[in-house]
């Protein structure tokens, strides 16, 4: 009897939590589920039948630069920490958080404007360094990888430097003792003893990258497309949710991918998900 | 006695109040789909003159977004307030675009009007009969037109092609010198597609007027693998604000652009102003904005003189042509004796009146345009 009732107290208190969690989470996902089923009015495969068809190469190309991005930005955030945990720099401290700050909006017109043909980049190339001029990046993916990189880079780094700080100094000084080198030290040390904290680095970037918009129409190529374009343009242009929901249901089972890998990860690292 | 007399008197008063005309409270909610500048219109440059001349009149504007999805917005809201079964509708007036326009009359959710509005008599273009294909006399007054065109640089362009056909050959001579923005960035290259299916096309009348049939996509095939053909020399730039961004800064020497966005970066500066505009043979598409009063509107007659208000020649000219360099939904020989001779020729500067009837093209009617997007998707970007 007690102890049904100590269950019934604990349900309440997280009841507040569970209601907003199947409002907010877990009733639209169930119904974008269930829109991406519906063509017409009928329950049909047509909208995944057309999204195989239009977007598949689109879809492949999501993954790719989402991928590409994430491993850049990993790397470059692991570089940037392992530079800060030896070495104390102020400056470049402060500087690789800017790009926090700024909304996706603005980034997007500001890579748009640096990396285009005539846009300044080519100008203080051309002007400055007497080069000769630089095919223009802003409607590439070369361009759209760099711009996702800058904004994507001082989260990563955030938490992979944090890592590496909250790091006991006693293991670097014994691979210091030991002779290893500074490279060595992060590659052998820090990143492993800290592979949990990148996999979450690398997690949080990949599924940012992926879900992105402003940024893909403002500096991507006109094709193809990251599936949230085409989203956005099923929706705008056809009021057609339909193919849209598809679309989105795409995307949550690539992001389901990693996620799960993730959460096996995490259970095999620390005996279990609760630890 | 004096009891009587103040009685007497009280009734007096009572029936000459009766008699005056004492204006009632009234709140026009006006719902706005278009991009900020259609909801800044109304907000600050419209509401303020309409509020002088009706001080009883608050004019409250809500924006709905650009592009048919903010027309859908308001649909939604008109379809709500019709499913609530009151008779007053809290919306009064609304501004939409043409397959917004289809879909409410469709559904009944706005009312037949013009024939009680004036200005109706002054529209000079077929945008207030038909939309899509669709007709829609009676039920809509347009509000303005937009037409795009094709800007040119002519530091670098000093005969700028004339037609579709002439363009082909310019961008072989003059690779990646013409940009637009494919169709996912924004209407100015929805509409030079459209433009081209037109000029392929063996019947570009059905794809603007009807009917449906398949058949009249037979040769669209063809159409498309020539499209993809000529993207080979052609930039594709980001957005209807990228292709301008791109023939400001040389990197581009041709665009289509959306007239009166091009005007308004002209005038405030952030535009070349020797950059020039052309509509080529056979045309491209334009298209109107509308006013619509819902079927149940509470204030309908108010919502009535707002569209006369904004429709007269006087209130066209300042703001619709000269503060937002649109082109009138009215003739433009009403409109002219208002305007300044440097106004009128900014606007018509590089594309006449004439021109514009001839070459301004409808869009297509609503099936077609959702397949010729989906053509270009399946066959032009893959």
């Amino acid at each position: 009897m007690r102890r049904k009732k100590e269950l019934m107290v604990g349900f309440l208190l997280i009841l507040p939590a569970l209601v907003v969690l199947v409002a907010l989470y877990v009733y639209p996902l169930a119904l974008s589920v269930y829109m991406s089923f519906v063509a017409q009015g009928r329950f049909s495969l047509a909208n995944y039948l057309k999204v195989f068809e239009i977007y598949w190469r689109d879809i492949i190309y999501s993954v790719v630069i989402s991928l590409v991005a994430t491993a850049v930005t990993l790397g470059l955030s692991i570089g940037v920490s392992g530079y800060l945990r030896f070495k104390s720099w102020k400056f470049l401290e402060i500087m690789y958080k800017l790009p926090l700050f700024i909304p996706f909006l603005i980034v997007g017109h500001a890579m748009r404007v640096f990396l285009a043909p005539h846009g300044t980049l080519n100008n203080l190339l051309t002007r400055i360094l007497r080069i000769e001029e630089l095919p223009g990046l802003s409607r590439s993916w070369i361009g759209l990888v760099w711009a996702f990189v800058w904004v994507m880079t001082p989260y990563a780094a955030l938490i992979v430097f944090g890592a590496f700080r909250s790091l006991d100094n006693a293991y670097i000084e014994a691979a210091q003792n030991l002779g290893a080198s500074r490279w060595k030290i992060v590659f052998d040390v820090l990143i492993p003893m800290c592979r949990p904290s990148i996999m979450v680095a690398f997690i949080l970037t990949f599924v940012r990258t992926i879900s992105s918009l402003t940024i893909p129409i403002m500096v991507g190529p006109a094709s193809p497309n990251m599936i949230t374009v085409n989203m956005m343009f099923r929706v705008n242009y056809f009021n057609d949710w339909g193919t849209a929901n598809a679309l989105g249901v795409i995307s949550y089972l690539i992001v389901m991918v990693f996620a799960i890998y993730y959460l096996k990860f995490m259970a095999a690292e620390r005996g279990g998900i609760k630890a | 006695m004096r009891k009587l007399c103040g009685v007497l008197m009280l009734i007096i008063a009572a029936v000459l109040l009766a008699q005056a005309d004492i204006p009632i409270k009234v709140t026009l909610t006006m719902m706005v789909a278009g991009d900020q500048n259609m909801v800044d219109f109304f907000q600050y440059e419209i509401a303020p003159e309409f509020e002088k001349l009706y001080p009883n009149v608050k004019v409250k504007v809500v924006g709905t977004g650009p592009g048919d999805a903010g027309s859908q917005q308001i649909i939604q809201q008109l379809q709500l307030e019709k499913d609530s079964g009151k008779d007053r509708w809290a919306i009064d007036l609304v501004v939409i675009h043409e397959a917004g326009a289809i879909w409410a009359i469709e559904r009944g959710l706005i009312r037949q009007y013009t024939d009680f509005l004036t200005a109706r008599r002054l529209v000079t273009m077929k945008t207030a009969e038909v939309a899509l294909g669709i007709n829609v006399n009676g039920y809509v007054m347009p509000m303005f037109h937009s037409q795009t065109a094709i800007a040119y640089n002519p530091r670098f362009v000093k005969n700028p092609p004339k037609s579709y056909a002439e363009l082909v050959e310019w961008v072989k001579e003059n690779p990646k010198k013409f940009g637009y923005n494919g169709i996912k960035g924004g209407m100015s290259g929805v509409s030079f597609v459209f433009g081209w299916v037109y000029w392929k096309s063996k019947n570009p009348d059905v794809l603007m007027n009807g009917p449906f049939d398949e058949k009249y996509m037979e040769d669209w095939p063809q159409i498309y693998a020539e499209l993809k053909e000529f993207n080979k020399y052609v930039t594709l730039t980001s957005g209807n604000a990228g292709t301008l961004d791109a023939l400001n800064r040389g990197e581009i020497w041709m665009g289509p652009v959306w007239v009166d966005m091009f005007y308004t970066w002209i005038r405030e500066g952030r535009m070349d102003p020797n950059i020039r505009l052309i509509l080529p043979e056979p045309g491209m598409p334009g298209q109107p904005m509308y006013f619509a009063i819902p079927t149940k509107a509470a204030n309908a007659d108010y919502a009535l003189k707002m569209i006369e208000f904004v429709s007269s020649p006087a209130v066209h000219a300042k703001y619709i042509v000269d503060r937002f360099n649109w082109y009138p939904a009215i003739g433009i020989e009403y409109v002219s004796p208002y305007l300044s001779k440097e106004v009128f020729d900014r606007l018509y500067r590089d594309i006449k009146e004439e021109d514009l009837l001839k070459f301004g093209k409808r869009m297509p009617i609503a099936d077609y345009r959702t397949r010729m997007l989906e053509a270009y998707e399946k066959w032009v970007e893959k």
